[in-house]
């Protein structure tokens, strides 16, 4: 749109994350403004699942992770081979959709993100009847190929939204491995570091 | 705990040693009891006691060795030794696990067998060695001839994408199986030669099992670099520097210092170039699931943008047909986005047509972290959009 920005016209379909399922259909339109600043959507959806349905999923879930006796935690998820233990599927399945928040805020019209991996997660026992997880996720950023590594506090109480804080660990270009030019561990070590910052 | 061997070379040595094996206390534990003058006496001695025992000892005048300074060390060396035997490497390519993800070492194991098991068919070139030092293995697939038109594939130049080198040793096994079977590829293999260099990248790949799992880039460190690592698909003589690429060497694409400054970039080209018959060379990366032809560097299309787009429609409907896996095909700077310095827009521009990128599975979902079972899947689903694509140069010779 001359002298404005980028208007995008979608029409999509969605899958369940877990099964693969179709899970409706949507139409939306984007708008970039020239100038930076989030774009202007609107959209709408089908869905394939009514509302109790997806009410009772989410307590299944919900109660998956109460039922654990201890604190949820795990790092590498997946692992290297693609591997997702079983006991970390719920806390993974909510670090998919709190991180998906965090890919929304920080996409732009020319930087998009996957989730790479979850590099840790431990969970937060609380006295009430919320859900708590404090997460490093690995975001895939492209074109750009770079990992992000962000940090991200999740909350969740079936029947109301996921609420999550996130902090991305800035680019450094040049600090991250500054002790690169020593022997190929250091690299490594410094690397690792900068990932869990 | 300690080892201790004594030898009693008189009746009041052996006595001492005798005596020892009565203080319970201790808990010494006699690998070697005492027998006679000159049998070695072997004495585990746990820690609290080593010092009582060796004063004992000395004490009499009685001589001895260490043995083991520390039992605990080997104990730990042969844990070690256990997990990684565990991973044996198998004594054939028909009992190597192709569903599974390998190390370096296992791959470079499995290319010697195929070889060996097939030495009329499949030969090693080592074509190079990367920036530690480590060779590059190309296999040449070859039924006869010289010099007979070729096609190039290879896998792995992104050491992260590790669904690719599973799926070239699996291309090696199936090149073999086809031309024992004389179906498939076999009568491809009657006029033509196939290279395929499965671990394009192998320091990036042991580093990517050793230290970073979703590590890129060579491991190169290059003078006025801060950064370790060159993006080896943007180090290319084609647009090289352009847009599309990083000049800051801690970036995932950075182009590197100047073309072919990466030994694993280079060794391709100096191949390419003394060949100089190869008709079609494909390189593959995950993930995106896409079918690429060039350009990258530009937006001006390349002359063969027809027949490419139609070769890559066919290509993609058999990749299709076996699993309903949906990939999208075109130009790279039309369909993924602006990259310089890449392989196949060199390749093209020395005049070799049919260049294409694969990007295999999957679409986000696992990434670069493909579970093993897909492994398969994606090899054969793949090698039928290879096959089409080896097929069309050959029946469009130019």
């Amino acid at each position: 749109i001359p002298d404005f920005g980028h208007k995008y016209y979608l029409q999509f379909s969605t899958e369940d994350y877990r099964t693969g399922e179709n899970a409706g259909s949507c139409l939306a339109t984007v708008l970039y403004p020239r100038k930076k600043s989030p774009p202007v959507v609107s959209i709408k959806c089908s869905h394939t699942k009514d509302q109790n349905e997806i009410q009772e999923e989410d307590n299944t879930l919900y109660q998956r992770i109460r039922q654990q006796s201890k604190p949820i935690t795990g790092s590498n998820i997946p692992d290297s081979y693609g591997n997702i233990e079983p006991a970390l599927e719920p806390a993974w399945a909510l670090a998919v959709a709190g991180s998906s928040s965090i890919m929304w805020e920080k996409s732009t019209e020319d930087l998009g993100y996957f989730l790479a991996q979850v590099k840790s997660v431990k969970q937060w026992m609380r006295k009430d009847d919320f859900i708590e997880f404090d997460y490093t996720v690995l975001l895939h950023e492209m074109p750009t190929q770079e990992m992000i590594s962000c940090h991200m506090r999740l909350t969740w109480l079936p029947g109301h939204p996921l609420r999550e804080k996130h902090f991305c660990a800035p680019q450094n270009h040049g600090l991250e491995e500054g002790s690169g030019l020593g022997s190929g561990s250091a690299a490594g070590l410094s690397e690792e570091r900068g990932a869990n910052f | 705990h300690q080892v201790l061997r004594v030898v009693p070379s008189s009746h009041e040595e052996l006595q001492r040693l005798q005596e020892l094996q009565g203080l319970e206390h201790l808990k010494l534990d006699f690998w070697l009891a005492p027998r006679g003058l000159g049998s070695p006496v072997d004495i585990r001695v746990p820690f609290p006691s080593l010092q009582p025992v060796k004063a004992h000892l000395e004490a009499s005048g009685v001589s001895y060795s260490i043995m083991i300074e520390d039992v605990q060390e080997l104990l730990d060396e042969e844990q070690r030794e256990m997990i990684r035997s565990s991973r044996r490497l198998p004594l054939s390519t028909s009992t190597f696990n192709y569903e599974a993800y390998h190390t370096l070492d296992e791959i470079y194991a499995f290319m010697d067998m195929l070889v060996a098991e097939n030495p009329n068919l499949v030969s090693k070139l080592e074509i190079g060695r990367s920036t530690e030092n480590r060779p590059l293995y190309v296999l040449k697939f070859s039924t006869g001839g010289s010099n007979r038109p070729a096609v190039w594939i290879d896998t792995g130049i992104h050491s992260r994408e590790w669904v690719t080198q599973a799926s070239g040793v699996w291309f090696a096994k199936k090149i073999v199986e086809d031309h024992a079977n004389n179906e498939g590829v076999a009568s491809i293999l009657d006029t033509m030669d196939i290279f395929l260099e499965i671990v394009t990248n192998p320091d990036g790949f042991a580093y990517t099992h050793s230290t970073n799992r979703m590590w890129r880039k060579t491991r190169s460190k290059h003078s006025g670099s801060i950064c370790v690592g060159v993006d080896p698909n943007r180090n290319w003589d084609a647009g090289f520097g352009g847009s599309g690429a990083s000049g800051n060497s801690c970036t995932e694409t950075y182009h590197g210092p100047y073309p072919n400054s990466e030994p694993e970039v280079k060794s391709i080209v100096d191949f390419v170039k003394a060949h100089g018959n190869i008709k079609a060379f494909v390189s593959i990366h995950s993930y995106s699931q896409l079918l690429l032809y060039p350009y990258g560097y530009t937006t001006t299309p390349v002359p063969d943008q027809q027949e490419l787009h139609e070769l890559s429609a066919k290509a993609v409907a058999a990749l299709s047909s076996l699993y309903g896996t949906k990939y999208k095909y075109g130009s790279i700077i039309t369909t993924i986005y602006k990259a310089s310095g890449g392989t196949i827009d060199w390749t093209y521009n020395q005049g070799i047509k049919y260049s294409f990128t694969f990007e295999l599975r999957d679409t986000g979902r696992y990434g670069f972290l493909l579970p093993a079972k897909q492994i398969v899947p994606t090899a054969e689903e793949t090698w039928l959009a290879l096959k089409v694509i080896m097929e069309h140069a050959r029946d469009n010779m130019y």
